[in-house]
């Protein structure tokens, strides 16, 4: 047996650990001669060079350069950074009598997101993927429609929802129409600085709930459907037929969901940048958009950009290892 | 009958069967239609707003044009110099995806099924990538195109969306290169094949579910794609679609109806690609929220 398919077989890590140590190799194989070794290391290194360099350059500079702006002073016209510390960070947070209020009201509004769209994206994408795997005909034609939004996320739909919440959008029509014109918006529903937020965040829901309605579909079919029917044989009520074999199920899939929505809240902008911009009176400033912002309006300062940037990269980060090891301990 | 009995009945095998349960059956279609309605209106607002002209477009908030012309369409196209902006999306998208086809598949087959030191060092560090904010490297990407001497061409828009979409690609292709039988790079090695050519000849080819997955998804985020044109791109001869539909809703008077057709013009290839590669679509989201 030659030890190319002894070393796959076993799974051994690596080869230089080798036959020697790995029980199961027959002892008469031959040692590996160190030149094959080097030569198939280096097709291993050849195969993902490629995407190596990519990343060295366009992932993992990117990410250390931010870092390292974070702590400069620059506008992005002068000739040197002035390293300025952490002032960045505490202008950001508490210093700056114009930027720390604005950047404390887009962390509030953020955290408000947070809860908001996870929440919102499971209280209706669990009941429609229950509805849809309860019916038989026109299965597939629902779920190509309740997928269209995620499919084509991106400024075309957003503004076909701006155009809905025109002063006399469809929106507004409509419940005059129907007798409610005490909740319709003279202003449009962007207009209003009340209603912006929660008619932005609405629209983020719309294109999330695809996801969702498409992991509980799947967990649904998953569920073995005689699996309930012995359980019922066997006497269990619907209640407890639900408690034993589809809640152990539907957990992880609503705990994935929750970290993909937390992640979704903390990052995206493009959204808001293209709902609102942030406006009416900064009341759909998040997070995100703010770092834009810095980054990207005339009046940039990219130190600070880039400070907020990591400081939502470090969020991201901390709140992952955290639903990962809560989705660890669960299962 | 309580939500638990209807989610229960849902996954039972016998109970959706029993004809008795027809008024709840009709609740649920009832539902089921109400939201279709709300994920789907949007769309047929688009479409009927394509075939308004800018004053019935703001007049008649209904789908039904009242009197349908094909000149927004016509106009939106002309006028905006669509012609152009889809050829340099098209340009973006084709070159992003024929990488994306090349260098992640490397990667992932050796990750998969090479042995060599520091493999799981590099492994970790692609997928570490999924956890950085896109408006994090969003300015230093800005910056390191300009060293490079990309800024301003497509080639600065291709580069970085290709390195970001590198750790979903890897992380479904190696799983999907894990699954094939070992014994048939075994026998191929044996037959004295190169490393490359048991990729190339026989792994490659047999992971073309995996591989219309990743264009797919990618497919459908770059030609979307708003922002990291919008902060690149300067000469509007560059511009791509998205680019081009928020020219027409940045216009001191905004025509809607031309930008409802100009969103009709970027929605329908998606659309249309979405329908016949859907299975593709749904398992390649399924595999990537897993890993």
């Amino acid at each position: 047996m030659p030890p190319t398919e002894l070393w796959t077989r076993t799974g051994a890590a690596a080869p230089r650990s080798g036959a020697a140590a790995e029980p199961v190799a027959v002892p008469a194989a031959p040692r590996r001669p160190k030149r094959v070794n080097a030569k198939r290391y280096l097709t291993g290194y050849l195969f993902i060079a490629p995407a190596v360099i990519l990343f060295a350059v366009f992932g993992v500079y990117t990410v250390g350069y931010g870092l390292a702006l974070s702590f400069a002073s620059w506008n992005g016209l002068a000739p040197q950074w002035t390293w300025v510390g952490l002032q960045n960070f505490r202008d950001l947070f508490l210093n700056d009598p114009l930027l720390a209020p604005v950047v404390q009201a887009s962390a509030g509004r953020t955290a408000v997101v947070m809860v908001v769209l996870p929440l919102a994206t499971i209280a209706i994408s669990l009941p429609i993927a229950v509805l849809l795997n309860s019916v038989r005909r026109f299965r597939a034609p629902l779920r190509t429609i309740y997928l269209l939004p995620f499919v084509t996320s991106g400024n075309a739909v957003f503004y076909a929802w701006r155009f809905m919440y025109e002063p006399d959008g469809i929106i507004n029509t409509c419940l005059r129409a129907i007798g409610l014109g005490a909740l319709a918006e003279p202003d449009g529903f962007l207009g209003n600085p009340d209603t912006a937020l929660a008619a932005t965040v609405w629209v983020q829901i719309w294109v999330s709930v695809p996801l969702g309605i498409l992991l509980y579909l799947t967990g649904l079919q998953t569920v073995d459907g005689e699996l309930i029917d012995a359980a019922r044989v066997d006497g269990a009520g619907s209640v407890r037929a639900f408690r034993h074999v589809i809640v152990p199920l539907l957990n992880p899939l609503t705990a994935l969901l929750v970290i993909i929505q937390v992640r979704e809240a903390l990052q995206s902008f493009q959204i808001y940048l293209l709902m609102t911009n942030g406006g009416p009176i900064d009341r759909t400033n998040v997070l995100g958009l703010e770092v834009f912002k810095l980054a990207f309006s005339p009046s940039a300062n990219l130190g600070q950009a880039s400070a907020l940037g990591w400081t939502l990269f470090v969020v991201a980060l901390v709140l992952a290892i955290v639903n990962l090891r809560i989705l660890r301990s669960r299962s | 009958m309580t939500s638990t009995e209807v989610i229960v009945a849902s996954v039972s095998s016998t109970a959706s069967s029993r004809s008795s349960r027809w008024p709840l059956r009709g609740a649920a279609y009832a539902a089921l239609g109400l939201y279709a309605v709300v994920s789907g209106y949007p769309f047929v607002l688009m479409v009927s707003g394509a075939f308004k002209d800018n004053r019935e477009v703001l007049t008649n908030p209904w789908p039904v044009p009242r009197r349908p012309t094909f000149e927004t369409l016509r106009t939106t196209w002309q006028v905006l110099d669509f012609g152009a902006y889809v050829g340099n999306t098209v340009f973006i998208v084709a070159a992003s995806l024929v990488l994306i086809l090349v260098i992640f598949p490397l990667a992932a087959y050796a990750f998969a099924v090479m042995r060599f030191p520091l493999r799981t060092l590099f492994f970790g560090l692609f997928l570490s990538a999924l956890f950085v904010p896109g408006v994090t490297v969003l300015l230093p990407i800005v910056l390191l195109d300009y060293r490079l001497g990309v800024l301003g061409t497509p080639w600065g828009v291709i580069l970085p969306i290709v390195n970001g979409s590198g750790p979903i690609a890897i992380l479904l292709l190696r799983s999907y290169f894990q699954a094939i039988p070992r014994e048939l790079r075994e026998a191929a090695l044996l037959d004295g094949c190169g490393e490359f050519r048991v990729f190339w000849r026989v792994y490659y080819p047999l992971a073309r579910p995996a591989l219309v997955t990743v264009a797919m998804l990618n497919f459908v985020g770059i030609w979307n794609e708003y922002v990291l044109p919008s902060v690149t791109l300067n000469d509007p001869e560059q511009y791509t679609l998205p680019l081009g539909l928020q020219n027409l809703l940045s216009a001191n008077v905004v025509n809607w109806n031309q930008v409802m057709a100009g969103s009709v013009i970027i929605v329908v290839p998606v659309i249309v690609v979405f329908v016949f590669l859907q299975r593709y679509f749904v398992e390649g989201l399924r595999g990537s929220m897993k890993g």
